[in-house]
């Protein structure tokens, strides 16, 4: 269970909050005052108001003890900035995700440390050209991956002494056997990069390469248990 | 019998596409200001006049050798010919005559050929008329031999160029928008020389009989002198003549920067018409473009993208600074509130706009142009943003066929990452076609080689290409597991091995850029083959 703390009150962090699975996260919400704390607590989070520029006080809320996540999510990049560069400080293996404003402020929030940059206003605009450029694709994905519908991109980790260990990826015929569509492989041998599955080099599967598949969850559930059968 | 005939042949001119077809042939070469032949001939028959005038300065002193006689000849004949047939596209002579035969017809009265002659005479008299035409007949006149006293007429050649230059007319529209001011400058400036020519004639006459010896010469110095000019052949003498010129020259300075002022505020109210008529005129050149309507952050990040697919759009935007912006940026740009029906109507919503881009950061906003766009064009594509969830709803029921919500999508992107990084980036790298990797979708044509065939046997793996899944509307496909409704059709996911293709299903691949490439082309050309065959 990885512990997430989410900074700054708006539409995204309840967004976020809400689309993580509760069982694998626990979150705990920072205010700015009571009322930005109780609008989030009636959701049903744990909450917990503090002033983010005191260091003291975000170890109290457990950064750089049990706090696995952060999200940076205030509507300023300055606030943004500092409480990376005030976290990173305190926890060198902290995930620290935030979002930007200005698309000038993104290089300065990764000199301060953050780990993934996310500027709304930027993929909402290539989304819209998607739809505008690819409508058939982009809507597929919107209502099934993206959206309601049973079907999910997932990545499994191939376990220590898996029964897929030394198989060649060609080999796994995941479409015909298990209704799953292998998208490609990370082959750890050859670095962190993802091989798509199509027309490039055959691998051989180890322990520790990623395979991303897509397919219903359930066909994902059993193919993980059965990958990670030892 | 004639009446017959000629009804006969109004009616042949009126069903005959030739006709119809050759004679918009000659409206876009002659009159369409949008299109693309009338400026290519607009800039050969410049050539031509200045030709001509050319030829009118050296004749001169010059006689003019054989060649150079038939030249003229020749561009007589061109201007001639230019001049009926504006003549003939000025109004539709058929349309005339069968207007008041079916009226005769149906009131039961007699067909009189006299009165619709003398109908259509009057409308081509009116063409004669028309500035622009008088100035046509004036530049061919002189040519011919019994009228050669006209001559100098043949200077009017100089005026046809108004009709080929937009500049120039733009300016004696400016001229003409500012009648008002320019009338009142002109009765105080004739006042001004009245005075002047008066006085000095007055002061200067007895004494300097030499140089000003009528009114006309006292007129002529007080002009010379108001506008500044001052050649100093008639220079006053008298205490009084000296007196009347001071004044003159300090009211002629306070004339000649009103007279500037005014031409300068004229042609600065109009800059921002003129720019937008050029945004017009370049949009109506396109075939297809897209209307952005909102410059914020949303909007920009749109228009980079399809800037970067060179995909044409124009942006409005009523915020003068977000309009500005896009200026600076070269874009199209359209200064005004996109939720009036007559924006979009000049933007071209009803004619080429592809689709329509709701992107302000305001809802209500939001909402009102969809419903505007919707309303104006039932067909086109909307798609439109929600900052709120609550008003995706309305926007879809003011007509939106997608609804984006940045913070949910922005919120969905962090859930993937955090949970599956790798399948996030697999997925992100597929959108945003990197290494070249894309998701494409690929139609079976009708009697294509792979209309009708299993899915089995077509080897995917050898054209490198993965197989995701199917989207069809027929509904053969319906007891295939792994379906799911999408809109009114249906994505089959990983359809099975004896999946049968139907023509007009969709198959989405993942795959190169190139291999989806060949793959299209393969099916394409065998598609004409077999029409061919057929």
């Amino acid at each position: 269970m990885k512990r997430i703390a989410v900074f700054g009150y708006s539409i995204m962090s309840l967004e976020v909050m809400s689309r993580l699975n509760e069982d694998q996260y626990s979150f705990v919400f920072i205010g700015k005052d009571e009322n930005e704390a109780s609008s989030v607590a009636e959701q049903g989070f744990e909450t917990k108001i503090i002033d983010f520029r005191n260091d003291d006080a975000l170890k109290s809320i457990g950064i750089g003890a049990d706090v696995d996540i952060l999200f940076c999510f205030y509507p300023r990049d300055s606030d943004n900035v500092f409480l990376t560069l005030s976290a990173r400080a305190i926890d060198k293996a902290l995930t620290i995700v935030a979002i930007v404003d200005d698309p000038e402020s993104a290089e300065k929030l990764l000199a301060a440390g953050a780990n993934k940059i996310i500027d709304p206003y930027e993929i909402c605009g290539r989304k819209t050209h998607d739809m505008l450029a690819k409508p058939d694709i982009t809507n597929i994905l919107d209502h099934t991956v993206f959206g309601r519908h049973d079907l999910h991109m997932a990545q499994i980790e191939i376990p220590e002494g898996s029964c897929l260990e030394n198989t060649r990826s060609c080999d796994l015929r995941l479409d015909q056997k298990h209704n799953l569509i292998l998208i490609g492989v990370v082959d750890r041998e050859s670095g962190e990069a993802l091989h798509f599955a199509v027309g490039e080099k055959e691998c051989t599967l180890n322990a520790g390469d990623v395979l991303v598949v897509l397919g219903p969850s359930r066909e994902i559930r059993y193919f993980k248990e059965e990958v990670e059968t030892v | 019998m004639l009446t017959r005939l000629i009804i006969y042949f109004a009616y042949f001119l009126k069903s005959s596409p030739y006709y119809r077809n050759t004679k918009l042939f000659f409206y876009n070469l002659l009159e369409n200001p949008d299109s693309r032949i009338k400026s290519y001939f607009d800039i050969f028959m410049i050539c031509l006049v200045l030709l001509s005038v050319f030829l009118l300065i050296y004749e001169v002193d010059t006689e003019l050798t054989r060649t150079e006689i038939l030249f003229e000849h020749v561009l007589v004949v061109l201007f001639i010919i230019e001049y009926l047939l504006r003549a003939w596209l000025f109004n539709d002579v058929h349309k005339i005559i069968l207007e008041h035969y079916e009226k005769a017809e149906y009131l039961n009265s007699p067909f009189r050929l006299g009165e619709v002659v003398r109908l259509i005479l009057a409308k081509k008299i009116e063409y004669i008329f028309t500035p622009l035409a008088v100035i046509d007949l004036l530049a061919i006149l002189p040519s011919y031999r019994p009228l050669s006293v006209l001559r100098v007429l043949l200077i009017f050649r100089l005026f046809k160029l108004f009709r080929y230059f937009k500049s120039l007319n733009l300016f004696t529209e400016v001229l003409d928008s500012k009648r008002f001011e320019l009338y009142n400058l002109a009765v105080f400036l004739g006042f001004l020389v009245f005075i002047g020519s008066t006085g000095i004639y007055f002061f200067e006459h007895p004494t300097n009989g030499e140089q000003v010896s009528n009114l006309f010469d006292a007129a002529y110095w007080s002009i010379i002198t108001v506008s500044s000019v001052g050649f100093g052949d008639i220079a006053p003498h008298t205490p009084g003549g000296r007196l009347v010129a001071m004044a003159l020259i300090l009211t002629g300075l306070g004339v000649i920067s009103f007279f500037i002022s005014i031409i300068v505020s004229a042609f600065s109210d109009r800059m921002h018409d003129l720019r937008e008529n050029r945004t017009y005129t370049e949009l109506k050149r396109y075939k297809s473009f897209v209307i952005i309507c909102g410059f914020g952050r949303v909007g920009r990040h749109i228009a980079k993208q399809l800037e970067k697919h060179q995909q044409h759009f124009v942006v409005i935007d009523s915020k003068e600074v977000n309009a500005s912006k896009a200026r600076r940026l070269g874009y199209h740009v359209i200064h005004a509130d996109a939720s009036k029906n007559e924006v979009l109507i000049n933007a071209g919503i009803k004619n080429k706009a592809a689709a329509v881009l709701c992107t302000t950061g305001d809802d209500v906003v939001n909402v009102y142009i969809t419903l505007t766009s919707r309303h104006l064009n039932p067909s086109i594509r909307i798609i439109s943003r929600a900052n709120n969830q609550d008003n995706v709803k309305k926007l879809y029921q003011a007509g939106a066929d997608n609804v984006i919500q940045p913070f949910e999508i922005a919120a969905m992107v962090v859930a993937e990452y955090i949970g599956q990084p790798v399948a996030f980036e697999a997925i992100l790298g597929i959108i945003r076609e990197e290494k070249q990797f894309i998701i494409e979708t690929l139609c079976v044509d009708t009697g294509s080689i792979i209309d009708g065939l299993k899915i089995s046997e077509i080897d995917f793996n050898r054209r490198k290409l993965m197989l995701v899944g199917v989207i069809s509307a027929n509904p053969v496909h319906r007891k295939h597991k792994n379906s799911y409704k999408v809109k009114n059709q249906h994505f089959y996911f990983n359809p099975e091995q004896f999946f049968v293709l139907r023509a007009d299903d969709l198959l989405v691949v993942l795959g190169r850029d190139v291999a989806i490439d060949y793959f299209r082309d393969q099916i394409e050309k065998s598609r004409l083959k077999n029409g061919r065959e057929r």
